[in-house]
């Protein structure tokens, strides 16, 4: 059996992750429910279109994206570059033991700081980043070439990289300036 | 030369060769503003995933989780039975004359409907636009609710002979089956179809040589119902015939005919899901008279039909006379 003709099977499975990357481009309940419904009728009525050589999970992610950018695009938001996050929603476990030693930079702050991105680099940070996503795999979610995606990636971790590099002021460029200098030297 | 961010990014993420590495590590060295990207993406290889993973999102809604088990199951159900449907129709399709509820023409429309609108710009938001899903839907769970019902009902018969149950045990299953289906036909499903006799005469024909049944089909139009046509169906993969007449008024009447050995059955009525079914058996064919119709005594047509009372339509011999009749 194909993944096409199993797609009704691997849908319940697949909820928990559509679900949470649905909350997470839609920053709302209702919409995340509405938007995986949605977009689970219109991947059953394409499940033929579903290549063997695609995986069902990015395929998904692929058409509750498009779904949502058309609802945005519908309800012309085109503005909201950030999504105004409910933090109630949205709770974040305050967890120390999850701090690494080098960067001191807690769960909370790492989630804010992606949900501060433009919206086109937070999705590229969420598929690639967060759901472990290929650049190649991310790119046909996004329907973009994979370029792009490298692009928007490098510039959401640049944007990143600043937003933490300030508050660590000068320790993060002196440590990376020895990284550097030990990795041209071992090569 | 002013290195590209994806090169950096590549660089910082240890995904160059030696050689690339040495080269970048080189330019980088030479450019102060390079240094800086690299070290905001060295800054920023942070544990997005176990931060993500430690979130508190809130759990999938139940609601959300049956609707998508439902549109699974109904999705399942509609493509064995269109599968189902498709190989009834292929087999039916050279004879059968254009029929206005055919399941899978219904259903092609429908999903037509849905792709047209899934790639439109949307214009409404997505709670409204989510009310176009049902269409497909409400086929995909009659189309389920027949299947189901079918399977339900056949799973307890491990002894074939059981799929086909007495009257006194309440309505086989095939009976309640075409029950429901006819109960999906509205005047409008039949009247505006035209009678095509050659068609239903080479139906008639194949019901006899292929489907290996001795039927007849009874000309009602003394009793004022007017023949409309005669459809190949499946049921359980046996041969199923369903002939629709058309009252003066009011919803059509069908009479279904299944092949079954067991000893004949005097005409009794019942109700089936709020229809009047009149059936008997005789001659190991298990007839079901379906309809809607206050006006119309099913009882009556049932003894003139089992009577042999009745003159045949499309007979060996007769097939011309009574064509015109109807016609």
């Amino acid at each position: 059996m194909t993944d096409a003709d199993d797609l009704p099977n691997l849908l319940p499975g697949m909820l928990p992750r559509l679900w949470a990357f649905a909350l997470r481009i839609t920053g709302d309940q209702h919409d995340a429910e509405d938007l995986v419904q949605r977009a689970c009728v219109r991947a059953l009525e394409r499940s033929h279109q579903l290549k063997p050589d695609t995986a069902p999970l990015s395929w998904m992610f692929s058409i509750v994206h498009s779904t949502w950018i058309n609802e945005l695009r519908a309800r012309s938001v085109r503005s909201r570059s950030s999504m105004q996050w409910d933090d109630a929603l949205l709770e974040t476990v305050a967890d120390p033991t999850m701090l690494t030693p080098e960067q001191q930079v807690s769960n909370g702050q790492v989630i804010d700081a992606v949900s501060r991105l433009p919206e086109a680099q937070r999705v590229v940070m969420l598929l690639v980043a967060v759901e472990g996503l290929s650049y190649s795999e991310a790119a046909e979610v996004l329907e973009v070439p994979v370029g792009t995606v490298m692009s928007r990636l490098s510039r959401a971790r640049q944007a990143i990289g600043a937003h933490f590099g300030v508050r660590d002021g000068q320790k993060v460029g002196q440590k990376m300036k020895s990284t550097v200098k030990s990795k041209g030297e071992v090569s | 030369m002013k290195l590209d961010d994806i090169l950096l990014m590549a660089y910082v993420d240890g995904e160059l060769s030696p050689q690339e590495r040495q080269q970048v590590a080189q330019q980088i060295a030479a450019s102060p503003d390079a240094e800086e990207r690299v070290a905001h993406l060295a800054a920023s290889r942070l544990p997005f995933r176990e931060a993500f993973g430690s979130q508190k999102l809130p759990p999938v809604p139940d609601s959300l989780t049956k609707k998508i088990e439902e549109l699974a199951r109904a999705h399942k159900a509609a493509a064995a039975n269109s599968a189902a449907i498709a190989s009834t129709v292929n087999v039916a399709a050279p004879v059968t004359p254009v029929a206005p509820v055919n399941p899978v023409s219904e259903r092609s429309a429908n999903d037509d409907q849905i792709e047209h609108n899934a790639q439109l710009p949307p214009s409404a938001p997505v709670r409204s636009r989510l009310r176009f899903a049902p269409a497909w839907l409400a086929v995909a769970f009659v189309a389920g609710a027949f299947c189901f019902g079918a399977v339900l009902r056949l799973a307890p018969g491990a002894i074939p002979g059981d799929v086909l149950t007495t009257a006194s045990a309440g309505p086989s299953p095939w009976i309640r089956a075409v029950v429901d289906y006819q109960k999906l036909y509205a005047r409008e499903t039949v009247a505006l179809g035209m009678v095509d006799a050659a068609v239903s005469s080479q139906t008639v024909a194949q019901i006899r040589d292929d489907d290996k049944l001795s039927l007849r089909v009874p000309d009602l139009s003394a009793a004022g119902l007017q023949f409309k046509r005669v459809t190949r169906l499946r049921f359980n993969g046996k041969p199923l015939v369903q002939i629709e007449y058309l009252p003066p008024e009011g919803p059509p009447v069908a009479l279904c005919v299944m092949k079954d050995v067991k000893p004949d059955e005097a005409v009794a009525q019942s109700k089936v899901s709020d229809m009047d079914v009149v059936t008997w058996r005789q001659d190991e064919l298990h007839y079901a008279l379906v309809g809607g119709n206050k006006a119309v005594d099913l009882m009556s047509l049932g003894k003139q039909i089992s009577g042999r009372g009745i003159d045949q339509l499309f007979g060996k011999n007769s097939a011309a006379a009574p064509l015109r009749t109807i016609s």
